[in-house]
């Protein structure tokens, strides 16, 4: 009995993280073709602004700080840069359509699996190209949210925008039906998220950004 | 000994002709410069200063500016601490270093990292202004009508990949450092200007313990 407890709990803790909710989901119709009003807007493609965020990652028990910028420069352009609170830089990205450029990363940063995980982050939290993407459509049982369901390389992406508010709340990257990594844009004001918390669920990385500044 | 001469000639070389920053010429004396901030710092037991560090990133359309306030305690403890628009605080005591973030506080042993090491000797010898006497780097002298200007350079590969120069502005009165500023390669650079600053005021141990 007593372990039987112990199970349903793990499994409970488990599916908070990793099992999709998609079963659950109602498909809705698609808009007609041209009509792009259901596609997520990306969050960061506000008439070329920068953002500054006073950022936490922590990574297999270790704790890392500073300060993440966002820049628009062009449409399709963004440059992400990240310091230390001191002002050491530690990378620099660029992500371009679908090109991605390294401008910088200090060695002790530079760790490729590392890397590419927060570039990939990153780069989902961007949402460049989402036009270009075919989208099913689907909302919960409680008719809370819609949520615009892409597939990408093989993973499904999960955007789910509050039906009351029309703010983007979550993005779920998925594998078939298991939850691989977690976007959650809390703590709107005038329309941005102020709160962005990234929790992956296969590995032990968590990115924590509050915005300091628009 | 025909070598040493050499180096010497060489960096002699350097000083005469490296182009001064505008507004500023070779520094006659260097001798007598340096040997006034050692005694300056000899003389320092405490300090204490509030400061804005200013960040240039190219990319940017604005610098992002954060403030704080540092104290300082002789021998090896620090307190420096950002106030707006985050907090954050670093405190080194002696060997001990200590980070506060989020209301979390993480606690480290300077020897076990190189990193922490390297951070604890910068940021003391930065409120201090002896990293003149580091061998890490190398250094050029100007000056002006109302200050000294400490250009250093990393000699290290590890140093050079993510720093060109640091300048240090000392005012000519009283050999303070007013104004630190650390270029990337990238051009890209990091000011702190130091303000209110107060020498040989009594300040707790307790300042740099953080619980």
């Amino acid at each position: 009995m007593r372990n039987l407890l112990l199970s349903s709990v793990v499994a409970l803790l488990l599916a908070g993280c990793t099992f999709g909710h998609y079963g659950k989901l109602k498909q809705v119709p698609a808009p007609a073709s041209g009509d792009h009003s259901m596609i997520p807007k990306p969050i960061f493609g506000d008439n070329f602004n920068s953002f500054l965020f006073k950022t936490n990652i922590t990574v297999y028990g270790k704790d890392f700080s500073g300060l993440l910028m966002t820049k628009q420069m062009s449409p399709q352009d963004y440059r992400v840069i990240f310091t230390t609170e001191l002002g050491m830089k530690i990378f620099d990205f660029e992500f371009k359509d679908t090109s991605f450029t390294l401008h910088f990363c200090v060695p002790q940063f530079n760790k490729p699996k590392l890397l590419k995980t927060i570039q990939r982050d990153i780069e989902m939290l961007l949402m460049n190209n989402l036009q270009e993407q075919n989208f099913d459509y689907y909302t919960d049982q409680k008719n809370v949210y819609t949520i615009a369901k892409a597939k990408s390389e093989g993973m499904y992406n999960y955007y789910f925008t509050e039906i009351a508010s029309k703010h983007l709340v979550k993005i779920e990257h998925s594998k078939k039906r298991v939850k691989k990594t977690i976007f959650t844009l809390g703590n709107y004001v005038n329309d941005f998220p102020n709160n962005i918390v990234i929790q992956h669920c296969d590995i032990k990385l968590k990115i924590e950004l509050n915005l300091l500044k628009k | 000994m025909k070598k040493i001469f050499s180096v010497i000639f060489f960096f002699a070389t350097i000083t005469v002709f490296a182009q001064a920053p505008k507004g500023f010429t070779n520094m006659k004396d260097t001798t007598a410069f340096k040997q006034k901030m050692e005694s300056q710092s000899k003389l320092t037991n405490t300090m204490e200063s509030d400061f804005t560090q200013e960040k240039y990133l190219s990319v940017m359309s604005e610098n992002i500016v954060s403030k704080g306030h540092f104290c300082f305690k002789k021998t090896n403890m620090l307190r420096w601490e950002y106030t707006t628009p985050y907090t954050y605080l670093i405190a080194i005591n002696k060997d001990k270093m200590f980070i506060k973030d989020n209301g979390k506080i993480n606690k480290y042993d300077i020897n076990s990292n190189k990193m922490f090491k390297s951070i604890n000797e910068m940021m003391v010898a930065t409120v201090q202004g002896n990293l003149l006497s580091n061998k890490d780097y190398k250094a050029k002298y100007y000056e002006s009508d109302k200050f000294y200007l400490i250009e250093l350079f990393p000699v290290q590969k590890a140093a050079k990949d993510f720093l060109k120069s640091i300048q240090l502005y000392i005012d000519k009165n009283d050999y303070a450092v007013v104004k630190v500023k650390m270029t990337e390669p990238s051009d890209d650079y990091t000011s702190i200007d130091f303000s209110n600053r107060k020498t040989n005021q009594p300040i707790g141990d307790e300042k740099f313990i953080v619980k």
